[in-house]
Formats: C-alpha cells, structure tokens, sequence
C-alpha cells in the first residue's frame, strides 16, 4: 500500500566513457514528464550494481563482453520514447559498435568516440524492459529492497516525502506548535459539540479555528513574564461553531429542532436519515468557517465600506443559519458568555499527539510536489495581527463587566486575512468529505481531530487504525498491511493531503491516553461530520 | 455517458437547462466570480438557480471572501426554501463545470438524483475528474454522472474569466500579455478553476 507503484523503463548497455554525452542526448531528445520526478532513480548502473535478477537475465540475452568493466547501464525512465528512435539515438554510444567491413574490431574500448562514427551501429544496443518504483522511497528499507529488485534507487530523507508527506521539518514544526495546547482545543470543541447536541439543533460535533500566529504571541509574552498562559489560551480562538443541522427550516416546515423542541439531544439523531440531516453547510466545520467571513463582512461594514454593495441578490439567498450559540456568539464576537457557557474548564491532561503523517495516503498517484501548496511558504505576508485586546476578555472569573466585547482577532481584510489561511481547526470529529474539502478550499494551516472521533464518513484518515502504534516506518508498515488484510470497508482519502488538489493542510489526530479501541463506539450511528 | 458536441441532445430539454446553467455562468462572470452556474431541476420545473458567491465582493475591495460558497451551495439553499430536503432525490443538477469534491459530497448526501455538467474539473472534481465520490461506496447511495454537455461553453466562460487578473488574491499575478485562446484541441483539457 505504500509506494506501490511501478512503470515500465529501458535499461541499456553504454561505453562508459559516453555517460555524460548519453544523458545529454537522451534528455534533450526525450522531455521529461514534470509532474513526474524520477530523482530517487540512478541514472546509470554499473554492471555490478544491477539487481541480480536483472543482472542475470540481461546477461542471458548477451555475451558479456571482453571489458565490460567499460561499460555502465543507463535508465530510461518513462515517458517511453519510441524504441527505434530511442536505438538510433543510444547507437553511437554502444559498448561495442557494430564492426563495419572497413573496421578492425575494436580490441580495447579507448576509442569509442571514433568507432561510433561508424555506419551501422544500430543493431548493437540492447534495450531490456525493467519495472522502476515512480515514487521515491520512504526510508532506507525501502530504498535497498528496491535497489535490490527493481533498479538503483537513493533514498533522500527530505525531499521526496514531501510528495507523498508533509516535508519532515514543516510537520515536526507544526506539531510542536500545536501539541501543548491541542488538548484544550480539542476540549473546547468537545464543549461545543456537547453544547450543539444539548440544544437539540445539531448532533454532537463541535469546530473550533484558532490562529497559531496569537498562540506564539501569547506564548511569548508569557515566557518573558514568567507565568502560565493557559488563561489566555482562548484569546487565540478566532470562532467556534457546533454543527447545526437540524435548525434548518425547510419549505416553511418546522425544523427537526422545533418538531422537538425541549428534547436533547435531538431524537433525529438516533438513526441517520438523509431527510432529515439538514446539510454539509449546517456541519461544525463549514459554519466555522461561515461564521469567519460573516465577521469579516460585518466588520467591512462597520468599517464604512457602501452598504450598497451587500445588497443581496436573488440568486444567492442567504444560507439558512441558526441564532449563534452562547458560545459561538462568544467567540466571534468577545462577549462574554451566558451562564451556560462555563468553558473555564481545566485543560485537558496531556496526551500525545500522534507521530500520523497520513504519509501513504495517496500512494497511487502522489509523485510531484506543487511549491505553492508547501504550508512551509508563506502564501501571504500579512501585518503582524494588532495588538491584543484588553483583558476585559478573560473568561470565568473575571471581575470586570465587559460592556463593549474587545476586538475580535480575526484578521480583517485590510490586515492581510484572507479565507481561513495559516490557521488551524480542531474538532471533535473527523469530518465528512464535503467538509474536508470546504477545509482545503478555505486554506487552513492544519486540522486536527481526535482518534475517537474518526468516522467511516470522513474524508480524512488515511489508513486503518493500527496497534500497537508504531512510531518506526518499516513497523507501521507492516502493521499497516495487516490492517488492511482486515478489509476495512470504508474509503480511506486522506484528502488534506493529496497532490492533485491545490491546497494541503496538515492533519493530526490526537490520541488520547487510554484509547484502545476507536472502533468500539458502536452505539453512535454512521452519520457525515 | 457523454453529450460530445451531440446537437441533437443540445437541442433536447436537456440542453435548454444547461443553457440555463450557462447564463448563471455568465451572469457570474459579469460580477466578477468564478463563472460557474448551474440549476436544480425538479419536475421539469427550475426550483434553485446558482453561481459562485466566493469572492462576494464585485465592487468590494475587502470583503471577505469564503471559498465554499460554490454554485451548488447557493442553488441547494434556494431551493430548500421551496422544497424539503427530500425533494433532492427527484432533482437534477445541470451545472456548467462539473462539481469540486465539496460538491460532489455535499450532492450525495443531498442524494441528488443525476448531475449533468459541461467540462470536466480535473484539479478539484469529484466525479471523475480528481476523485468519484458519486460512484464510491458511502452510507449514501450513487447518482449518475453524464459530461460534455455545451462542453466549449463551460470551458470559453473560464477562459473568458482566467484572462481577467484576481485582485482579491494576495498576490495577485499580472495578466497583461494573455490572448483569450478561443481554439479547441482534441480532447484539450478545460482550464482550471
């Protein structure tokens, strides 16, 4: 399941001495594939390097010649040229060119330059058929299996992951930036998941998007005055929104929310019936990221841009959205929150944040690394965020009454914010596919969710589940392929990370301590997050 | 199934709905959006007209753009206005480029009962085009598929569109020299959106 993917190749017998003159003429005459970087594969073999079997089946097909300690293999990689053109091309670097009437035969290779002028060499290269790994290897296993089976192939620690995986250091720096506070994040979307089933207008899933940018400053300003930060974690939630989907009244109809009005949580969500699920758009995930542009369009009016221009028009009807929550109201807007709001929770025990790159999720066709979806350049270069807002935000116990809610710290536009890029999202669940993709759409940094909160729906997990927890390649490997032996139904996407689409975000889920078994929930239906 | 320039089926009902998917296109073009459109059929009757609402912004310079308000979105909403949900598993969705992967979930679970669309979507779409969540196993059932439908009039409103410069973008990538390619290769890929 990892890397699986093979194509077809030529290897072909060169004087060695015409190495550099034979990659010259075969790049120039056959252009290379760009969305298909062979750089992990040698380009040229010596005869003792070969792996054995091909070594032994090319020399079954030729005499090995007098000297072949003069002659080197050379790949050609695909895309496949002719095989004619490709002959006549390779010709004049043949190891041993043909003897022409008027030649002697060479008896020492040191002129090779000379005997390949002569007329009819074509018939003197010998192309074999070979099979070549397309993606480059994950590890030095791997890389020495190939090498061993298929044909050469170097193994780069950084780079080629980077096609199939987040490149080592960008995920390694995202993971430290996110692990100290992923729990309480996490715990915060529980609480709003639980607050959006209680309320009988969603299923228990809950989003919370959170700027890193604020998370480091609050870090830093802590750091410089030496105390905990944990009560100002919140200052860097952007917005929160629990899922909604049975708020929506449709055709006039009372919503599922009003039909039992009073009943949490919501009888609906006993079964998964389509009728009655509302919509993606009514998600945790989507109305988060709804509720980041209602603000920033608000602000653009408040900041006095025409009101004209908001006029609605026919063909675009305001998407149906519920009263906000006590704390998505919160959130957005730094109110303080009603009585049934009390999130001034202890963070959660620290768990770990699992090693999961989701690295194999796209073996079948993850060969190429698009630079504009690196996470690790900056797509924007924004102001730094303004300063942060008077203290009046605190939660809890704070004594001060805040009449006028500070300032929001989403980025407005004119401060450089732009849909939901650099930011991260936690949930509660996994989310489903059209979620996952309204994700990548909105340009999040990264996105997290828990272990427990996976779903056969989502759009996200990329392999199994596998115990124990390797954190070795060459184990998760194995363990991986026994997993899927189990022949798991669900589809495995692994979407925040696919080179076919043109944004990637980060994806980490959170393991808690004490998860056994994610697949034990039977109870909860199957249902979209 | 595809529709490959068949007059015959253009002429057809078929063709007047997408027809109508297309000047939701050009309307979107006209205010500045990714000039996607599409309509939501049920009974033979338009129930939901859409067109891309993620820059939201025309003569806006900074408003807030939201890149999940695709054409389908906009035309589901209107038409739950109408209808219940359930009116969606006897509805078809004619739209002019084919859904993005958000779409193409966000139809299944709709349980739309056949999508019709103009070109293909080979950087987001999720029937066919990137991924086939229409025909993958879920929890929801499988609608059908059919392309090609006015395939060069999806393709010329984007290329009528990509030839324009983004402003809202953050870099914005200046477009000075571009020539609207009005030619149609063999199986060219449509541009991208």
């Amino acid at each position: 399941m990892i890397n699986r993917q093979v194509g077809d190749a030529f290897v072909a017998e060169v004087n060695v001495k015409s190495a550099s003159k034979v990659i010259k003429a075969i790049d120039t005459a056959f252009p290379k594939d760009p969305s298909l970087p062979l750089s992990h594969l040698r380009r040229f073999a010596k005869r003792e390097m070969l792996p054995p079997r091909l070594r032994a089946a090319i020399e079954s097909q030729c005499v090995p010649l007098a000297a072949p300690t003069q002659t080197i293999f050379v790949l050609i990689s695909p895309p496949l040229p002719d095989i004619t053109t490709l002959k006549d091309l390779l010709a004049p670097f043949a190891p041993n060119p043909a003897p022409a009437a008027t030649n002697d035969l060479p008896t020492t290779n040191e002129t090779p330059g000379e005997t390949s002028q002569s007329d009819t060499p074509t018939s003197n290269i010998q192309l074999h058929r070979i099979k070549i790994p397309l993606c480059p290897p994950f590890n030095t296993t791997q890389a020495e299996t190939w090498t061993k089976t298929l044909w050469p192939v170097v193994f780069n620690p950084a780079a080629p992951r980077s096609t199939v995986a987040p490149p080592p250091q960008i995920l390694k720096r995202t993971q430290e930036s996110i692990e100290p506070r992923a729990g309480y994040y996490l715990s915060l979307a529980r609480k709003v998941a639980e607050e959006a089933e209680q309320s009988g207008l969603g299923r228990g899933v809950g989003a919370v998007i959170v700027d890193p940018a604020i998370e480091e400053e609050i870090t830093e300003a802590a750091y410089d005055a030496g105390y905990d930060t944990a009560a100002e974690w919140d200052e860097a939630v952007l917005a929160v929104a629990g899922d909604a989907r049975y708020s929506r009244s449709e055709a006039g109809a009372p919503s599922q929310a009003q039909l039992h009005a009073g009943v949490a949580p919501n009888p609906a969500s006993k079964a998964y019936n389509a009728d009655i699920e509302g919509g993606p758009e009514l998600h945790a995930l989507m109305r988060a990221v709804e509720l980041v542009a209602r603000w920033r369009r608000e602000h653009d009016r408040l900041d006095g841009v025409p009101a004209s221009t908001t006029t609605t028009d026919l063909s675009k009807p305001e998407l149906d959205q519920p009263e906000l929550s006590a704390l998505e109201s919160y959130f957005l807007y730094r109110h303080r929150p009603g009585t049934s709001a009390n999130i001034s929770n202890q963070p959660q025990s620290p768990s770990s944040l699992l090693k999961r790159k989701h690295d194999d999720a796209n073996p079948e066709s993850a060969l190429t690394s698009d630079p504009s979806a690196d996470p690790s350049q900056p797509q924007l270069h924004h102001p730094p965020p303004p300063a942060p807002p008077p203290s009046t935000v605190l939660l809890g116990g704070s004594p001060t009454p805040a009449t006028t809610p500070a300032a929001s710290r989403i980025r407005t536009r004119s401060q450089g914010g732009y849909l939901c890029t650099d930011l991260d999202v936690y949930l509660s669940h996994e989310p489903c596919l059209c979620c996952s993709m309204g994700m990548l759409l909105s340009r999040f940094r990264s996105v997290i969710f828990p272990r427990r909160g996976r779903l056969e729906s989502g759009g996200l997990s990329s392999e199994p589940v596998v115990g124990p927890v390797a954190d070795e390649l060459e184990q998760a490997a194995e363990a991986d392929a026994s997993a899927v032996d189990r022949q798991d139904e669900r589809g495995y996407y692994g979407l925040h990370w696919r080179k076919e689409l043109n944004w990637r975000a980060l994806g980490f889920e959170f393991v808690e301590d004490g998860d056994v078994d994610v697949e034990s929930e039977a109870e909860m239906p199957i249902f979209h997050a | 199934m595809e529709f490959k320039g068949d007059s015959v089926v253009e002429d057809s009902r078929h063709g007047y709905f997408m027809k109508q998917a297309l000047l939701m296109g050009e309307k979107a073009l006209q205010s500045g959006e990714t000039p996607v459109g599409c309509v939501l059929v049920h009974k033979d009757q338009i129930v939901g007209f859409g067109m891309n609402d993620t820059n939201r912004s025309m003569n806006k310079p900074l408003t807030a753009p939201q890149g999940t308000r695709h054409a389908e979105f906009i035309a589901i909403a209107e038409m739950l206005q109408s209808h219940p949900r359930s009116a969606l598993q006897s509805t078809d969705l004619y739209v002019t480029v084919e859904p993005c992967v958000m779409c193409a979930s966000a139809l299944k679970q709709y349980r739309i009962r056949s999508v019709y669309f103009g070109c293909a979507n080979d950087r987001f779409g999720g029937t066919g085009g990137v991924l086939s969540l229409h025909s993958d196993p879920s929890i929801d059932p499988s609608y059908p598929v059919y392309g090609g439908l006015f395939e060069k009039e999806a393709i010329m409103l984007l290329r009528r569109f990509y030839i324009q410069e983004n402003e809202k973008a953050p870099n914005p990538r200046p477009k000075k020299n571009r020539e609207l390619n009005t030619r149609f290769e063999n199986d060219e890929a449509p541009p991208t959106w």
